[in-house]
């Protein structure tokens, strides 16, 4: 075991900081003034209540949308107006609340697709194929390919991901974003309408993935047991405010968040 | 001849993601090859080469870059006949301005320049999406079409504002003009063909391919996993308009000689490459030639059908095409959306179980 | 006021006129559009195809004529005579209808929930079809249509505003087409007309109903396919009223057709879901066209009002995605 992973999630180095973020759209705040880290090798949870502006923070992480106020630092550098696939290039990869596979390719493609950002051929050798971009192709066919084997896709790899039952798309979904090799990963709602097995398998992944590849993630889920097991730290939304942050332990006792859940009245 | 894959195992990625897994299709893929290249050159006539087998090979060529275009990128066209437009015209320049300069040569280099053309009318695609951009490309088709019209440096200011293709040899034989044997320009046309239908299977099939496909399939997440749309929609415009450039080049050069851009190069040819695309299938190096080849053929076999066998006015015979084409599409896009090549797919699926479907 | 001016003033109400003329053709797109979220490209060939249809009612000429001379061997050009023009409006209108319907059953039917880019190539296939079925019922040739509409210079209007001009230059009047002031006057009857019925009667409530939501419009009892022919009649319709103003101007043939291509940059120009986005778009471009082919078009040589609407259409796109009056789009994953 290292050093870091030793350490308990709220002592180690930054990975990325949240400051002070504001998003609106025309006139709906979507977000309010939230800040919050998420530190090396920890799984961070965001929970709220739906419409809590969870996926929009997500969003904002990775470029999607580009809040009005704030900053986002990541790995120490401050990333004003990024773009989503500048994002992806530096190393924060992402899953999607609604399955947003390429319906039209196999597994395999995009699985492989996931690892274009490490891929370097231009086109024209692409055009050439045979030789570096055949040889770079295979490299990393075989990285794909342990992917495969760490989530037990074998069998599907050549299927059009459109067939595919939607527990393994979401699988598939995760080794897509896991072949971009990134150092964090934002998980949105992973486990969004799957039974208690298939929940399980997917839990199992996520720590694995963590423990195995050291990632950092950072997800959003709704089933409240999954979060508890799963996160070293939780932030808690509601109305696009923050409204708690913490281990999960000290989430469960904040009355704020008791009151988001159970539904007081807002003033 | 059976088609089995059993037995035919894979030891390594490299064997497993070659263009025909299955060794009979790569055996049959092969004679298909060889016979067109070493046997059909010695019966070809005047009426097979400009009827049936050039024109085959040039809309081909068209529709291979309009399906990367619109079948693995995603972005619908209506401006193939404009980019043609610029193949010729660029071919017509280069010919004239350096006589010597070797024909193969003049081809690849109007796809060059049709390829810049492309990529500057592709711009638009980074901000428009679907119906409209489709319209957008209209702007393209009109406006080539008006230019090469309006200037008369592109048709060297001759008379009659057509641009005719002079006399060109290669290995000392003629292959544009009058007096080019039907075997020659058939030989530069499908070894043209050959090799850039090749260089687009190895661009669909790698990383570049993936991207297009990706941004097709659901472009903000390409976006987010780190596609970056410029370069996947520029480059698929380039590469599109890079080899709709070459059919125009050879559409011009080795097909008809002479040609004048209203008629040639007008909105129908975009129409045309289109459908040849959906009949033949979206996102399919194969269907890019069914389609042709079955869009080409049609109207000849319609053609001796109506006019030859029954008699009928030349007009009635057009109307009917017309209206079959029409009917066709309409027909594929229920039945098939994914084209010929699709229908081939599932025969193979079949052929691979039979004679045990079960 | 100087002759410049009154060229200008001159130019502009004809822009305005050819405006409306383009109109009336992005409004039958805008309807299915709208109620079906497809783009109809066969919008044109049909204008093109009930224009046919109502000349061949009035000349009394015999459908497939041609073609059962070539297989029958029986020559029968004309019945004898041709029905009187209200009639043959009627029949022509049955006709689009019957259209509408063979449209919904053999092709719309089988092509629900494919993806909008399908449903539009299906359209492309739907105007080679008909523009082949066009002219194999009612032949190629140029033909002119005269239903009674007026047309021609209006000398009234050349007489008021020769006076405008300054005394003793020569300007002759202005030319304005009666035709187009017409055609002015029926798009806008059809533009209230249509938005009464959308909004005031049980049928135009189900139609938006259905634009707005297919799955929620089937939900509460809409029928899809019954609505999917009315709007399509509806369309056939404009295609008819289409096909008659541009007809008597310029003659039916297949030329006809390619006014569709005219509509498109309007389209674009106004988004496809507005129909007052339809009216302002075309008057824009019918304006700008004009304009532009008297201002510009000397600079570079001349005849380019075949791509001008598309440069200008495109421009403002890159400038405004949503066209003139789409909301902002947002996206979402």
């Amino acid at each position: 075991m290292s050093l870091v992973e030793t350490l308990p999630a709220s002592q180690r180095d930054i990975l990325l900081k949240v400051d002070n973020i504001s998003l609106s759209f025309g006139g709906v705040k979507a977000i309010t003034n939230i800040s919050f880290d998420i530190r090396v090798g920890e799984i961070r949870a965001i929970i709220g209540p739906n419409g809590a502006g969870k996926t929009s923070m997500l969003n904002v992480i990775n470029g999607f949308y580009h809040p009005q106020e704030g900053t986002i630092t990541f790995e120490g550098v401050p990333r004003p107006r990024m773009r989503p696939h500048h994002a992806a290039t530096h190393g924060v990869a992402r899953t999607f609340q609604n399955i947003a596979l390429f319906r039209g390719m196999s597994t395999l493609d995009n699985i492989m697709t996931g690892r274009g950002t490490l891929m370097k051929r231009n086109l024209l050798w692409q055009a050439l194929w045979t030789g570096p971009a055949e040889r770079e192709e295979i490299e990393h066919r075989e990285a794909v390919e342990k992917i495969i084997d760490f989530l037990e896709i074998q069998h599907i790899r050549k299927t059009p991901v459109g067939r595919l039952p939607y527990g393994l798309q979401k699988r598939v979904e995760l080794g897509r974003a896991l072949a971009a090799e990134p150092r964090l990963l934002l998980l949105d709602e992973p486990m969004a309408g799957m039974n208690r097995e298939e929940k399980e398998d997917m839990s199992r992944f996520i720590l694995d993935v963590n423990s195995q590849f050291g990632t950092t993630i950072a997800l959003i889920e709704h089933d409240m047991g999954v979060v508890m097991d799963l996160s070293d730290r939780v932030v808690v939304l509601d109305y696009g405010k923050k409204i708690g942050d913490g281990t999960p332990d000290e989430v469960r006792a904040n009355q704020d968040v008791i009151d988001a859940y159970l539904g007081v009245p807002h003033e | 001849m059976l088609y089995r894959e059993a037995g035919d195992f894979k030891t390594s990625y490299r064997a497993d993601q070659q263009t025909f897994p299955i060794r009979s299709e790569r055996i049959l893929f092969w004679a298909f090859i060889v016979a067109a290249f070493a046997v059909v050159p010695f019966f070809i006539n005047d009426y097979w080469e400009k009827s049936v087998l050039i024109p085959f090979l040039v809309w081909s060529m068209a529709a291979l870059g309009l399906n990367i275009l619109v079948g693995y990128c995603g972005q619908v066209s209506l401006g193939t006949g404009g980019f043609m437009a610029v193949g010729a015209y660029a071919a017509y320049k280069l010919m004239t301005a350096f006589p010597e300069m070797n024909i193969l040569l003049v081809i690849v280099l109007s796809g060059g320049v049709t390829a810049v053309v492309g990529m500057a009318f592709g711009l638009p695609s980074l901000r428009i999406k679907g119906f409209y951009l489709a319209v957008a490309t209209l702007a393209a088709q009109f406006f080539l079409v008006w230019v090469f019209n309006k200037f008369p440096w592109f048709y060297n200011y001759s008379a009659s504002g057509q641009i005719t293709a002079p006399e060109r040899l290669l290995f000392g034989v003629p292959v544009t003009g009058p007096n080019s044997p039907p075997w020659a320009t058939y030989l530069v046309a499908l070894t043209v063909v050959f090799v850039f239908a090749w260089i687009g299977k190895n661009l669909t099939r790698g990383r570049i391919g993936r991207q297009w496909m990706a941004i097709r399939d659901m472009d903000i997440a390409a976006e987010i996993i780190g596609v970056e749309p410029l370069r996947a929609k520029i480059s698929a415009f380039a590469v599109s308009s890079f080899y709709i450039g070459i059919a125009g080049a050879m559409y011009f050069t080795i097909w008809f000689g002479a040609v004048e851009p209203t008629e040639a190069f007008g909105i129908n040819q975009s129409f045309r490459a289109l459908f040849m695309v959906i009949i033949g299938g979206l996102g399919s190096i194969l269907g890019s030639f069914l389609g042709a080849g079955f869009l080409v053929l049609l109207p000849v076999l319609l053609k001796n059908l109506m006019v030859g066998q029954l008699g009928w006015a030349t007009d009635i015979a057009s109307h009917f095409e017309i209206m079959i084409v029409g009917a066709l599409i309409i027909f594929f896009l229920i039945v098939e959306p994914h084209g010929l090549a699709q229908l081939w797919r599932l025969t193979k699926e079949k052929l691979r179980l039979w004679p045990f479907p079960h | 006021m100087s002759p410049d001016f009154l060229y200008f003033i001159e130019t502009v109400l004809n822009g305005l006129m050819s405006g409306v003329m383009y109109s009336l053709v992005a409004l039958g797109f805008v309807l299915i559009f709208k109620a079906s979220g497809i783009f109809n490209f066969a919008q044109g060939v049909m204008a093109l195809f009930a224009a046919l249809t109502l000349v061949g009612l009035l000349t009394g000429q015999v459908p497939f004529a041609h073609l059962i001379h070539a297989i029958f061997g029986v020559e029968a050009q004309h019945w004898g005579a041709g029905m009187p023009a209200l009639l043959a409006v009627i029949g022509t209108m049955v006709v689009m209808i019957a259209l509408a319907f063979l449209i919904e059953r053999i092709v719309l039917k089988h092509l629900v929930n494919q993806e909008p880019i399908i449903l539009f190539m299906a359209t492309i296939g739907l105007a080679y079809f008909l523009e082949g079925l066009g002219d194999l019922m009612w032949g190629s040739d140029v033909k002119a249509l005269d239903i009674g509409v007026p047309s021609g210079g209006s000398f009234w209007w050349e007489d008021v505003t020769r006076e405008w001009a300054a005394e003793g230059s020569d300007y002759f009047g202005m030319y304005i087409d009666k035709l187009d002031v017409t055609a002015a006057i029926v798009a806008a009857v059809l533009v209230v007309a249509l938005s009464v019925f959308s909004q005031y009667t049980r049928m135009g409530r189900a139609l938006r109903a259905v634009a707005d939501d297919h799955q929620a419009a089937l939900s509460v009892g809409i029928s899809l396919r019954t609505i999917w022919v009315i709007v399509w009649s509806i369309a056939g319709f404009v295609a008819l009223v289409a096909g008659i103003m541009w007809g008597s101007k310029s003659g039916v043939q297949f030329s006809l057709s390619l006014i569709a291509l005219k509509a498109l940059p309007v389209l674009i120009l106004g988004g496809f879901t507005s129909i007052p986005g339809a009216i302002v778009g075309g008057l824009i471009i019918g304006v700008g066209e004009k304009l532009a082919e008297l201002y510009i078009g000397p600079l570079v040589g001349g005849a380019i009002e075949n791509w001008f609407a598309y440069v200008v259409a495109l421009v403002f796109l890159l400038y405004r995605p949503q066209g003139l009056f789409g909301d902002k789009i947002i996206e979402r994953i």
